[in-house]
């Protein structure tokens, strides 16, 4: 059987098991170790342990869960809820507030994270139940979120620009100032959409309430005095103390990038500790718990999806895939939008890490040779890998909401972060035609390529 | 009709004319020996890991579920203790020294050993390194006293430590971030590395491997020895005879890295040092009571490579 | 929609009618809630590890080694150990499309037929980490760190782990088995999601 041909009955197969209901990290599994046993020598079967240790064992990888405790010890204590009434208190008044102060926030927590599904997790733990309570469609309230933490991996730190300077030899440094620019786009897009997303469904509202009278919370008029909105203020305190705490362990070069995960976790928790009093084991059990559930849930996928990934490279399906590419000689953009469309059909199937590892070193020697600017692509990748953490069958971000929020249908989740897909896309567009978005800002800081 | 071997290793990819001189090697490979076979042997090259992680390829060779890897011997020293010596800080001090191990005593042990092991060294490739400092120059032991520095093996790290460095371990890949940030003032890496990790961007000096160093690191190309025994005779020698053959090419093209990764840095406007035999005997002092001694310690297979690599000193 | 979701675990895990069944998974359920007390000090001691490194190296100047692998190690025995707690109320998540749109009955079996394949693929990666973990253990295998501690404690937890997970679908598996061996009682299912309610009728059987 050609790779190829081989390729799509492995795809095939891995969407047969899936939409059967079997768990995402089972399914990856099952069906890699599967096609390794009829079409791989016996050996190595031997290694699928360790080769997923291998994988795993990394504190790149495994600071995952230490960003999502950090983000649980706020969003799921009394300190999330103190800052959504903050936040609500001064932007009420603004069309989708609420909305725009979710992007922000998970914006915020994306330039202290390197992963996304942990800035989802993060921020929507306290941001979506916030959002419903206003009035927000549940889908509207999941498809922020699950789009709002995919900057975790756009905004630096990034754990796959990471792996990516190495296998694309750029350097880092450019890279994570290279996202910004798009970073800032994104959170843009998405904040308009926030706005008339949000008008919609007050215009809606008001109008069920006048034909109806059915009441939603949208309608609720609130008033709060400007000494009512100052008292408020230092409700936000220990979010920007851990905010400025972690950017200057991180940037002032006191702790490298895994220890910061760890020591922002315990300077969360510290401050939920001082501030709210929340110490006791019996307190501290509920969040550090769900932490574990769900960091556990995504680590198994992530390193059954490496294990998946080795499957498809050994088949050798993702090289031929590429070579295909090559040569069909086609031009520049052409090119591009080919790769960007593999890069896409992966990731139906793998997370962005396992897609950096397994597909950079097969895209990269053609797109050089193309002329591209490598750490421009680097940014278009991430953003097109942002994609697929949104979309089924595959999608941690989606599956970190499925954990906060397990009362919202897929199918409505699915609708709520198709606009934002839409906007994603153009992104990549913009990107396209202005390359600048990206570049300017590293250019101007450390010169000129 | 004709057998698909599969090459693994960590490097960038690239062609057979341009890239990283490792993975340039395995492609010279590959077409040669495809060459000589008249088409029996094939191969597909596996760069930047992207078919396995670098710590399982050894592994994965033993059991015959990889077939071929170039890849620093001493990551695997977790595994086989032994070839922990293929980075044993100023054990081997030049490329000649380095190049006369494959027929020496302290060769054959080694063939031994790995052949025992499962694996079958395919082609010898030696290369130096260097440091990248980010605060000051690092070129004699006093000058990383209380210096936040990354040996990357533990024997290095045993050196570093016993002359007074603040020893930092972190995953390579986090090396340029915690260079930028200051969390790591200096980091000892192969001359391919330092330009590939881009550390010239966050360096201000560099002490250079061209023409002496006290740190050089075995990377050989290596076949499974499961794979191996399963091909005829001539096919076994096509590949121990291409393997050999480019041995001249590797150190050549390790060399030139080694002058490359100077420029690199000099243009970036770092202060470039190298080492002569003083400094290089210094610090081969200081791993001797250290890094060789923890080495020589953990067995007799140990201690015996240890004793037949430093007659070649 | 989806299994499992609704359900705060650790309190309504649902338990299965068979006696012999509903003592095996009262057991896993009772050494799962300790497992979960561990992992928690696991991982609030991994945030202490990694700032103390940092401390120590500002402070007092004296650089610590083996603080990532400590962690790694303790994130790696914290993930794979609760991989069974999180499969006994189902949190790992799958795509489940299907369950809306088949009847009650073949969802059953569908159910089963997953769970099959996942205790399949589950037991077959126990085997092989157990494997690895003697190879390892036998051969006195470190990591290649200048720390360099024994590789048979972090794959000797990822064996025990999916020890655990494997047995954990085998009770699941053999729970679904014993509700379709009684058809009599049938006609009590509520609609409640597939699993939950195969349990909840078990228990009011
Ligand atoms: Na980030
Ligand atoms: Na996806």
């Amino acid at each position: 059987m050609n790779p190829l041909t081989l390729g799509v009955l492995y795809g095939v197969v891995t969407l047969l098991v899936m939409f059967s209901g079997m768990p995402i990290a089972f399914a990856l599994g099952t069906v890699a170790t599967g096609f390794m046993y009829f079409l791989m020598p016996a050996a190595s079967l031997d290694t699928i342990t360790q080769n997923v240790y291998e994988e795993m064992a990394s504190i790149t990888l495994l600071s995952i869960p230490l960003f999502i405790l950090k983000g649980a010890a706020i969003g799921k204590s009394a300190a999330g809820r103190d800052l959504y009434s903050a936040i609500h208190a001064w932007l009420h008044k603004v069309p989708g507030g609420l909305g725009i102060a979710n992007v922000f926030a998970c914006a915020m927590f994306a330039a202290m994270a390197g992963s996304s599904p942990a800035t989802c997790s993060a921020i929507g733990s306290a941001g979506i139940p916030e959002m419903r309570r206003r009035g927000y469609s549940p889908g509207f309230a999941a498809g922020i979120i699950a789009a709002g933490g995919t900057l975790g991996i756009l905004l630096p730190p990034s754990i796959t620009m990471i792996l990516y300077a190495v296998a694309a030899e750029q350097s880092l440094g450019r890279l994570f100032l290279a996202g910004i620019g798009p970073g800032l786009l994104m959170v843009l897009l998405f904040s308009g959409y926030a706005v008339y997303r949000a008008r919609a469904e007050y215009t809606q509202a008001y109008r069920a309430y006048q034909q109806t009278g059915t009441h939603s919370a949208y309608l609720e008029q609130e008033h709060f005095t400007l000494a009512q909105k100052m008292e408020m203020l230092p409700r936000v305190l220990p979010f920007v103390i851990l905010l400025i705490g972690v950017m200057v362990a991180l940037y002032g070069g006191y702790a490298t990038p895994s220890e910061t995960a760890g020591l922002g976790a315990l300077l969360a928790m510290a401050l939920i500790a001082l501030v709210y009093r929340v110490w006791r084991p019996s307190e501290i059990a509920p969040f550090v718990t769900s932490t574990i559930k769900e960091s556990t849930m995504l680590l198994l996928i992530i390193g059954m999806s490496l294990l998946y990934s080795y499957v498809m490279s050994y088949l050798h399906i993702s090289q031929s895939a590429a070579q295909w590419v090559v040569d069909l000689h086609l031009d520049k953009w052409m090119l591009l939008c080919v790769i960007l469309l593999m890069v896409v059909v992966f990731g139906f199937f793998l997370p962005p890490v396992s897609i950096i590892l397994m597909m950079c070193p097969i895209i990269l020697p053609p797109l050089r040779a193309a002329g591209f600017d490598l750490v421009w692509f680097g940014i278009v990748m991430t953003i097109v890998m942002e994609m697929g953490l949104i979309h089924p069958p595959v999608g941690l971000n989606i599956f970190v909401i499925k954990n906060i929020a397990p009362d919202i249908p897929l199918k409505e989740i699915v609708w709520g972060v198709l606009p934002f897909l839409l906007l994603m896309l153009l992104a990549v567009v913009l990107l396209s035609l202005f390359p600048q978005i990206a570049t300017a800002f590293p250019d101007m800081i450390m010169g000129g390529q | 009709q004709g057998v698909t071997l599969k090459i693994s290793h960590q490097f960038p990819g690239g062609t057979l004319e341009e890239g990283d001189f490792r993975d340039r090697l395995c492609r010279m490979f590959a077409a040669e020996v495809q060459k000589r076979s008249n088409g029996g042997l094939k191969f597909e090259i596996y760069p930047g890991s992207s078919l396995m992680k670098t710590n399982a390829q050894f592994s994965a060779m033993r059991k015959g579920a990889l077939d071929l890897s170039l890849v620093p011997l001493s990551y695997a020293g977790g595994e086989v203790p032994e070839v922990n010596i293929g980075l044993m800080p100023g054990l081997v001090p030049s490329y000649e020294t380095g190049a006369a191990w494959k027929n020496a005593e302290v060769g054959k042990e080694l063939n031994r050993l790995l052949l025992d092991k499962g694996i079958v060294l395919v082609s010898w490739i030696w290369q130096a390194g260097g440091v990248a400092s980010r605060t000051k120059a690092v070129v004699e032991p006093d000058d990383v006293k209380g210096m936040k520095i990354r040996g990357g093996s533990r024997e290095v790290d045993l050196m570093l430590k016993a002359a007074g460095a603040a020893v930092v371990s972190l995953p390579s890949n986090e090396i340029y971030a915690a260079m930028q940030t200051g969390a790591m003032e200096a980091a000892l890496t192969s001359s391919t590395s330092l330009i590939s990790f881009r550390l010239e961007e966050v360096s201000k000096f560099l002490t250079s491997g061209r023409g002496q160093s006290y740190w050089y690191m075995f990377e050989p190309l290596m076949i499974s020895k499961a794979v191996f025994d399963r091909l005829t005779k001539e096919q076994q020698n096509i590949i121990m005879t291409v393997g050999a053959e480019l041995e001249a090419f590797a150190i050549k093209a390790a060399k030139q890295d080694d002058l490359t990764v100077a420029s690199v840095y000099e243009k970036k406007g770092a202060k470039v040092a190298d080492m002569n035999a003083a400094t290089v005997k210094r610090w081969q002092a200081i791993a001797r009571t250290t890094a060789w001694k923890d080495y020589a310690d953990k067995n007799e297979n140990c201690a015996k490579l240890l004793k037949l690599a430093e007659k070649l000193l | 929609m989806s299994h499992g979701f609704e359900m705060t675990p650790g309190k309504t895990v649902p338990l299965p009618a068979h006696p012999v069944l509903r003592m095996l998974a009262t057991g896993l359920h009772w050494l799962n809630r300790w497992i979960i007390r561990l992992s928690m000090i696991a991982m609030l001691l991994t945030t202490l590890i990694l700032t103390y490194s940092v401390i120590s190296r500002y402070l007092f100047r004296v650089p610590t080694d083996w603080q990532d692998e400590a962690s790694v190690f303790m994130l790696i025995g914290v993930t794979f150990f609760s991989a069974a707690y999180v499969q006994s109320y189902r949190g790992h998540i799958g795509i489940e499309v299907l369950s809306s749109l088949l009847s009650p009955a073949v969802n059953r079996w569908r159910l089963l037929l997953v769970d099959l394949l996942s205790m399949a693929f589950c037991g077959f990666f126990t085997w092989k980490s157990w494997t690895l973990f003697y190879e390892a253990w036998i051969d006195g295998q470190t990591t290649s760190s200048t720390f360099a501690p024994p590789l048979w404690i972090p794959y000797a937890m990822m064996a025990a782990g999916m020890t655990l997970l494997t047995l954990q679908l085998l009770i699941q598996v053999l729970d679904a088995l014993t509700v379709l061996a009684m058809p009599a009682t049938s006609t009590t299912f509520t609609g409640q999601p597939a699993v939950a309610g195969q349990a909840a009728r078990g228990e009011k059987a």
